[in-house]
C-alpha cells in the first residue's frame, strides 16, 4: 500500500469519528502544554540567571591575582603578573585572548567639573575582544598616547567643584561636561594633589602636581541609567597608560606598584589583575585549575554558576516531570481511543483483511492514526503554549522580578515536544495496533 | 490423444480429502468429514446445503480464511495449507476476489472508493485504480452511482459494488458466500444472471455457496454437501476434458 494512502485512510477514520478525536486530542494538548510549559518556565529563569550573570562580567573569563601573602616582609619569592605570565597562559589549549590588567585613579577635570576616575587599562586587543558598544568615537589606536574611553553612566560621577555637588545625583540634571568634546584633564599624582598647599618635612610647600590633556577615544552607548557591562568602567589602552604613568612619576614609585626592599621601585611594571578570555564556558574549570597551579589566584563568574546551574537543571527536570505526568495520562487516553475504535471496527478490518489489505498496512493504519492524534494534539499544544508563555510573561514580567521573561520557548522544544507528542502517540497506539493486526479476519467478518 | 483432452481441462481448485474438526468442550464436530472435489477454470460452481453442513467452512478454507484440520487445498496450483497469514493475505491479493452475503462495504467510501479498494491495498496510483473501479462500476451497471455511498444505494445496488470491488482485481477465483442472502427474488436473479455473465465473459471462476437449491441451480455444476460430506455433484454443463481428467488422477493416485 502506498504510504499516502495509508497517510490518506488513517485521516480519514480519525475524522469519522470527530467527538472522541477531539476529545483524545484535547488530552494530548493538554500534557504538550503543561510540559512545553514547565520547560520553558525552566529556560527562562536559567536564561534569566545567566544574562543577570553576565552583565556583571563575562562567562568566560578567568581573572588571576597575585597570590595573597602572609606578611609584606615574607622572604619567600613574590609570584608577580607580568608578561612572562601572560606568555605561559598564551600557550595553554582554549585559551582565546590574555590581557593585562592595570587600574589607577585619577581625577578628571573637566571645566568646572571634577570626576574621580578608575581607570582600567587593557591591551587593546581585549578591548576590541569585549565588543563595546559606542555612542560616539572608538578604540584608541596603537601607539596613541593616552586616551580614554568613558562608560556611559560615567558623566553622573562628575561633581562641580564650586558648589562641590553631585548635579545628576542631588538634581537629577546632567553635568555640564561634554565627555567626548570637552577638554579633559586628568591629574595623576593623587597623592601629592591632596597634600598640595601643605608643606613637607623640610618645610617646603607642596606644588600642585601636574595635569595632563587626555583625550577622549569614545563613549559607550547608552544614557546615564542605562546599564551594560561598561556603564561604569573607564577603559584605555594599557601601553598608553604606562607611558603615561611613567612620565608622571619619573624616577618615583608609581602607587599601587610594589617596591623592592629598599624602596625604589622596579623597573618593570606589575599588572593588578590578569584577564584570561577562554574559547568555551565548559573549559573555564580546566584552565582556572592549570592556572591555580601556577601557584596564582584565580576568579571565574563561571565557578558559581555551574552549581547554580546544576540546581536550575534539576528544578527544570521536576518542572518537566510534572508536565510528563499529564502527558502520561493522555498517552493511555490514545490507547483507550484506538482500542474502542478497533472493537468498533473489529469487521472493517476484518473485510480489509479479506480484500487483500497486508497485517503490515493495517498495522501501520492503526499507528499512524495514534501518530496523528499526537501529531494534532503536539501542535496544537505548543501553540496552546506559546500563548500561556506570552501571558505570563506578560504578567511576571512587568513586576520587579529583575527577570526580562520568566517563560521561553526556543525553537528546538517547540520542535521536539511535537516530535515527541508524535512518538507517545504512535507508542500508545502500539498495543492497540498489534491487536488489530492479529483479529481473525473470519472472526471480524462474522462480528455483527 | 487423452493427455491433451485432458490439458484442456486445468482445474483451478483442487481439494484433496478435506477434514475440518472443531472442538467444541469435550466434543468432536466434524464439520467437514473427508471432502474431494475439484472445480475446472471458468467455471460457475454452487456448493449447497442446509445451515451448519459445513458449506461455509468450506468456503472459508479454499479463500484461506480458516486452516484446514487435515487434507491439501490446492488453488492456481499454490498450496493453501502450507501459507502463512501473511503469505494468504498476498495471494488473495493476486488471485482471490471476494463477495459477502452483506456486502461489507465501507460506509464512508463511495462507490469509486469501495471498488478502488483492494486496488488501493496493491499500491495501485489513484488515478489508475479509479479508472478501472470507473469501468468495474459501469460494468455492473452502476455508471451512474458512482459517487454515492452505500447508505445512499438499496441493496441490490450495493452487492454490485461488492462484485465488481471483487473483480476489479481480475482474479482467477471469486468466491462468493450468500451473496443473495439480503436481497429480494426479484434482485437475486439480477446478481445471479450478473454472475453467469462474469463466468462467460472473463473466464473467471466463480465458488458461490447457498443454501437455495433454485439459486444454486444458476451454477454450472452443483455441489450438494450435508454433515460435512459431499452428498452428490450435479452438472449442468459436461466440461470438455473433466471425465478424462478424474480417471487420470483416480489412476495416478
Amino acid at each position: 500500500m502506498k504510504l499516502i494512502d495509508l497517510l490518506r485512510m488513517s485521516a480519514d477514520s480519525l475524522f469519522k469519528r470527530k467527538v472522541r478525536t477531539i476529545l483524545t486530542v484535547l488530552g494530548v494538548v493538554i500534557g504538550t502544554t503543561s510540559i512545553v510549559v514547565m520547560i520553558s518556565l525552566g529556560i527562562g529563569m536559567k536564561n534569566s540567571m545567566l544574562e543577570s550573570v553576565e552583565s556583571y562580567g563575562n562567562m568566560r573569563m578567568i581573572e588571576i591575582y597575585e597570590p595573597g601573602r602572609y606578611s609584606e616582609d615574607s622572604e619567600e619569592e613574590v609570584l608577580r603578573l607580568d608578561d612572562a605570565l601572560i606568555d605561559t597562559i598564551y600557550s595553554m589549549e582554549h585559551v582565546e585572548l590574555v590581557s593585562p590588567v592595570l587600574e589607577v585613579t585619577m581625577l578628571g577635570k573637566c571645566g568646572t567639573y571634577e570626576a574621580y576616575l578608575w581607570v582600567r587599562g587593557m591591551s587593546l586587543e581585549a578591548l576590541e575582544y569585549l565588543d563595546i558598544p559606542f555612542a560616539e568615537g572608538g578604540l584608541p589606536a596603537p601607539g596613541d598616547s593616552l586616551q580614554l574611553i568613558y562608560g556611559n553612566g560615567i558623566i553622573g560621577d562628575f561633581y562641580n567643584a564650586r558648589t562641590g555637588m553631585y548635579d545628576y545625583w542631588e538634581y537629577g540634571t546632567l553635568p555640564d561636561v561634554d565627555l567626548y568634546r570637552d577638554t579633559m584633564y586628568v591629574i595623576l599624582d593623587m597623592d601629592r594633589y591632596y597634600m598640595a598647599g601643605s608643606t613637607d618635612e623640610n618645610g617646603q610647600i607642596i606644588e600642585p602636581p601636574k595635569k595632563y590633556i587626555v583625550e577622549t577615544a569614545g563613549v559607550v552607548a547608552g544614557g546615564v541609567d542605562e546599564y551594560n557591562p561598561h556603564s561604569y568602567s573607564v577603559y584605555c589602552d594599557i601601553d598608553a597608560l604606562i607611558t603615561q604613568l611613567k612620565l608622571a612619576f619619573k624616577g618615583q614609585a608609581i602607587p599601587g606598584q610594589p617596591t623592592q626592599k629598599s624602596g625604589k621601585p622596579y623597573n618593570e611594571i606589575f599588572y593588578n589583575r590578569i584577564c584570561v578570555y577562554v574559547d568555551e564556558m565548559e573549559n573555564v574549570t580546566e584552565v582556572q585549575s592549570q592556572i591555580q597551579m601556577l601557584g596564582y589566584e584565580t576568579y571565574a563568574e563561571a565557578e558559581w554558576i555551574e552549581s547554580e546551574m546544576q540546581q536550575m537543571n534539576i528544578i527544570q527536570a521536576v518542572l518537566g516531570g510534572i508536565g510528563a505526568v499529564s502527558l502520561f495520562v493522555a498517552a493511555i487516553g490514545i490507547t483507550n481511543t484506538m482500542m474502542m475504535s478497533i472493537y468498533e471496527r473489529t469487521k472493517e478490518i476484518g473485510i480489509m483483511k479479506v480484500i487483500g489489505c497486508r497485517i503490515r498496512d493495517i498495522q501501520l493504519m492503526f499507528l499512524l492514526e495514534a501518530g496523528y492524534i499526537g501529531l494534532i494534539g503536539g501542535a496544537i499544544g505548543v501553540g496552546l503554549s506559546y500563548g500561556l508563555s506570552a501571558l505570563i510573561n506578560y504578567f511576571v514580567g512587568g513586576s520587579d522580578f529583575g527577570i526580562a521573561k520568566l517563560s521561553e520557548i526556543p525553537p528546538w522544544l517547540a520542535l521536539l515536544s511535537i516530535a515527541f507528542a508524535i512518538v507517545v502517540g504512535m507508542l500508545s497506539g502500539f498495543i492497540p495496533s498489534i491487536r488489530a493486526m492479529k483479529l481473525s479476519p473470519l472472526a471480524a467478518i462474522r462480528s455483527e | 490423444m487423452e493427455t491433451n483432452i485432458s490439458a484442456a481441462y486445468r482445474p483451478v481448485i483442487e481439494v484433496k480429502n478435506l477434514y475440518k474438526i472443531y472442538r467444541i468442550g469435550e466434543n468432536k464436530v466434524r464439520a467437514l468429514n473427508g471432502v474431494d472435489f475439484s472445480i475446472g477454470r471458468g467455471e460457475f460452481c454452487s456448493v449447497v446445503g442446509a445451515s451448519g453442513s459445513g458449506k461455509s467452512t468450506l468456503l472459508n478454507m479454499l479463500a484461506g480464511l480458516e486452516r484446514a484440520t487435515k487434507g491439501e487445498i490446492i488453488i492456481a496450483g499454490e498450496h493453501m495449507e502450507t501459507k502463512n497469514e501473511s503469505q494468504l493475505v498476498l495471494f488473495r491479493q493476486a488471485h482471490v476476489g471476494f463477495i459477502f452475503q452483506s456486502y461489507n462495504l465501507m460506509p464512508n467510501l463511495n462507490a469509486i472508493e469501495n471498488v478502488a479498494l483492494p486496488l488501493t491495498f496493491q499500491g495501485v496510483p489513484k488515478e489508475i485504480r479509479e479508472k478501472r473501479a470507473i469501468k468495474m462500476l459501469k460494468m455492473v451497471g452502476l455508471g451512474k452511482y458512482v459517487l454515492h455511498k452505500p447508505g445512499q444505494m438499496s441493496g441490490g445496488q450495493q452487492q454490485r459494488v461488492g462484485i465488481a470491488r471483487a473483480l476489479v482485481v481480475n482474479p482467477e477465483i471469486i468466491f462468493a458466500d450468500e451473496p443473495t442472502g439480503n436481497l429480494d427474488s426479484a434482485t437475486s436473479l439480477e446478481v445471479m444472471q450478473l454472475m453467469q455473465k462474469i463466468v462467460r465473459e472473463k473466464q473467471q471462476t466463480i465458488v458461490m455457496v447457498t443454501h437455495d437449491n433454485y439459486l444454486a441451480g444458476f451454477a454450472d455444476r452443483i455441489i450438494h454437501i450435508k454433515d460435512g460430506k459431499i452428498l452428490k455433484i450435479d452438472n449442468n454443463k459436461t466440461t470438455i476434458g473433466e471425465a478424462e481428467y478424474n480417471e487420470e488422477q483416480s489412476i495416478l493416485q
